[in-house]
């Protein structure tokens, strides 16, 4: 992608460039004068991931749920709870292959806070559709 | 003998593929530009349940402008 702005650092450099991925695919060649532009859109999508990073903030006053047991399952338990789903509905294959990816995570990963990328993968997932069969 | 910082890259490099993988399998709709920058986010302390309502409101932000775009030209 590229709108992406891959060598930013700090935490607001890094949201701009996930806000850039995802108008990255925009045509803005042909817009009529007046009309929404590349920064005006980009103001946008920092709006929005601004007020939803900041949504749970602020909220020390009120009464928060008490955790559930999912809350507290650790991220690898998770995905292999996703697992043991895919094979009871029939995709022993990426079942298999996902307990195996998850194996070799285990083995000196290179990263600080996989737990924690492990657990976005989590909340992301099934957030699109899967792919379509090609026949 | 390799370098010990290039023998660090390779294994976040390969971390980063098996992640990548992790992430199509689970159908998250990340990319692996946006992987990575999840990644480093993740290193600077957001939170992954924050961050994954970043990623949805942002998703719904750019379909609305991807119509609004379509609609202008």
């Amino acid at each position: 992608m590229s709108g992406c702005q891959g060598n930013s650092c700090s935490i607001t450099g890094m949201l701009g460039a996930l806000c850039d991925c995802c108008i990255s695919g925009l045509s803005w060649k042909r817009c009529a004068p007046g009309a929404v532009s590349r920064e005006s859109a980009r103001r946008i999508l920092r709006k929005r991931a601004y007020g939803a990073l900041l949504a749970g903030l602020f909220q020390d006053g009120l009464s928060k749920p008490a955790p559930n047991a999912l809350a507290k399952t650790p991220s690898h338990n998770k995905i292999l709870m996703i697992s043991f789903d895919l094979r009871v509905s029939g995709h022993d294959e990426e079942a298999e292959r996902l307990e195996e990816l998850l194996g070799q995570l285990r083995d000196g990963a290179g990263l600080s806070e996989l737990d924690s990328v492990l657990e976005l993968l989590v909340q992301l997932a099934g957030s699109v559709a899967p792919p379509l069969l090609s026949f | 003998m390799a370098n010990p910082a290039s023998a660090n890259m390779n294994a976040v490099r390969e971390t980063m593929d098996v992640l990548l993988e992790i992430s199509r399998l689970l159908n998250t709709g990340l990319d692996m530009e946006s992987l990575s920058i999840c990644v480093r986010l993740c290193e600077q302390g957001i939170n992954p349940e924050a961050l994954s309502s970043v990623i949805k409101e942002l998703r719904r932000a750019s379909d609305s402008l991807k119509v609004l775009t379509l609609m202008q030209q």
